[in-house]
């Protein structure tokens, strides 16, 4: 990005040369800040085993609500690294540097998106079969389980985003961001949990994969946008 | 045509004696959420008016007083 | 038509205007309101299933239907403001919040009376009654983003964001939720569908109290409307001048 810009408005840089490099500094700054890659993990394995504590150590009970016990805590763990999102970028001014740059802000939002759920999301996903293991899913659910987290946690990155970028601009933001957030993020929850409980039940599950991959559709193409006014908003 | 269904007051305040509370709970309610969301912008207004009205005698009485001083 | 427009985007405009509409509403609501409530209350012959419970439909129904046009009035006025940064589109987004926010709580409450006869039990994770909870979180979300905004265009902006976004989840929320209960146990045990083969004494006093309800509706937006209105434009010279003329209060 150091790359001078040449004269008028338009720049050497393509479109997606944009985007690898935003892509590429947020992993950076995030592998450089180990905090940041190991908080999300470490919250979530907190919070399901803080589930047999609460309910019982028994294995049929925790086998009932493991499904969506697991997909509560991606939820939570998801929620608690999106303030990195935006905030340290609004506050070192990065932010609106990016605002300025001549290239379309829905891909530059995007990387940033991907980025997010690289960190935060990705390795919710590769861990969540030991979590279920530990609280007794049926072994038949475990693929349900990897592969509706693996399409849902993007679009919570996805629809937090817009949260983060409406309240980035905000002294003091407590739990706003998690009072708009949530209820966004249910129709998620709902399909995501109720496919790993329906397979454990044997049922067919394929309509909630194709409701799932409708949904991260339509958060790819509609949630970048909406973050990109959000932030233009919020930075002025 | 419809038709009356009570015949007597005491009949029409039971409500059919099972759910009484269940009915006029809800009608009650009912009847705060009409209150409320007249009364509170009348308020509100009210308020409004009072304050701008000190903010206005506030005001006047400023200006009366600096030019006192200038003509002193 | 653009004047005509602009016109409309006049706060002073609408408030002056208003001052017309108002009587007329209030005698409209008072009428509609204490047929449908005398109708409802005294002469709805008893529902061979519910009882006399059945005239708890006649709060309820009115009260959820319209708290479901909320959401929409408010991203549509969003729109508006975003689009053609018309000034008293935000206003009237700021006041449908709290009023989608009471009319959602009173559908809520009423329901779960309602749900008490029923279901047998206050609280049931019924598909209706679920998303208009999410509805209910939303709207609080709105309010608390607003309230936690200093600048005011800054927060018109960023409550029209989330009212265009709240009202495109609103649908898929709904639909998620109804086919996550549906499939758990039947909807006919719990269907609440009031329009389901009634005979006209039934419905005609519900359509009645929708209208009286949706008037009230109106009358309660115009107010809160009215009230942004003078405390936005406070230091403009018609506000001082009808501040002037109003009695001591």
């Amino acid at each position: 990005m150091n790359k001078p810009l040449s004269d008028g408005a338009g720049s050497d840089i393509s479109t997606w040369q944009a985007f690898c490099a935003t892509l590429k500094r947020d992993l950076v700054i995030a592998f450089k800040r180990k905090n940041d890659l190991l908080n999300p993990i470490m919250f979530f394995l907190i919070v399901v085993s803080l589930f047999p504590l609460g309910i019982s150590p028994d294995p049929v009970e925790l086998s009932k609500v493991s499904a969506g016990v697991v997909w509560v805590s991606a939820l939570l763990a998801s929620m608690l690294s999106l303030d990195n999102l935006y905030r340290a970028d609004y506050e070192d001014g990065s932010l609106e540097q990016l605002l300025l740059s001549p290239q379309p802000l829905y891909f530059l939002v995007l990387a940033k998106n991907i980025a997010h759920w690289l960190i935060s999301g990705l390795p919710v996903v590769v861990l969540s079969p030991l979590l279920a293991y530990m609280l007794y899913l049926p072994s038949e659910a475990y693929w349900t389980l990897v592969l509706t987290l693996m399409i849902g946690t993007p679009v919570l990155s996805l629809f937090g985003s817009i949260g983060v970028a409406l309240t980035v601009g905000l002294g003091s933001r407590g739990l706003i961001l998690a009072v708009i957030v949530l209820p966004l993020s249910t129709p998620v929850l709902i399909i995501g949990a109720k496919a790993v409980t329906d397979v454990m039940f044997g049922l067919p599950v394929g309509s909630h994969f194709a409701l799932l991959g409708a949904i991260l559709a339509l958060a790819l193409t509609m949630a970048p946008l909406a973050s990109a006014a959000a932030l233009r908003i919020s930075v002025n | 045509m419809p038709s009356l269904q009570f015949s007597s007051l005491a009949e029409f305040l039971q409500m059919g004696g099972v759910y009484t509370f269940h009915i006029w709970a809800v009608y009650l309610l009912f009847a705060i959420f009409i209150g409320y969301n007249l009364m509170q912008p009348r308020m509100a207004r009210r308020h409004f008016i009072r304050e701008q009205k000190r903010r206005a005698s506030r005001d006047a009485e400023l200006a009366s007083k600096s030019r006192e001083n200038i003509n002193s | 038509m653009w004047l005509w427009f602009s016109k409309l985007g006049s706060p002073r405009w609408f408030y002056e205007l208003s001052n017309k509409w108002l009587p007329w509403l209030y005698v409209a609501m008072m009428v509609l309101m204490s047929v449908g409530l005398l109708w409802a209350l005294l002469f709805v012959p008893e529902d061979y299933q519910q009882g006399q419970t059945i005239r708890i439909m006649y709060v309820h129904v009115p009260v959820a239907s319209i708290s479901l046009a909320c959401f929409p009035l408010m991203a549509v006025a969003g729109t508006i403001t975003l689009v053609w940064k018309m000034k008293l589109a935000d206003m009237v987004a700021k006041s449908v919040a709290p009023i989608g926010a009471w009319f959602t709580g009173l559908a809520l409450a009423s329901g779960a009376i309602w749900g008490d006869q029923i279901w047998g039990t206050w609280w049931a994770w019924d598909a209706r009654l679920t998303s208009l909870l999410i509805q209910f979180f939303l709207f609080i979300g709105v309010i608390a983003l607003r309230s936690a905004i200093e600048s005011q265009d800054a927060a018109a902006k960023a409550c029209a964001i989330l009212a265009i976004v709240g009202a495109i989840n609103v649908p898929i929320i709904k639909y998620s939720v109804e086919w996550w209960n549906t499939l758990h146990q039947p909807a006919s045990d719990f269907s609440m569908d009031p329009v389901a083969p009634n005979p006209p004494e039934v419905w005609v006093p519900l359509l009645i109290m929708i209208s009286a309800v949706y008037v009230f509706f109106v009358i309660a937006l115009i107010l809160r409307t009215r009230n942004e209105i003078l405390q936005r434009e406070r230091r403009s010279q018609w506000v001082i001048d009808l501040v002037s003329r109003e009695k001591s209060v």
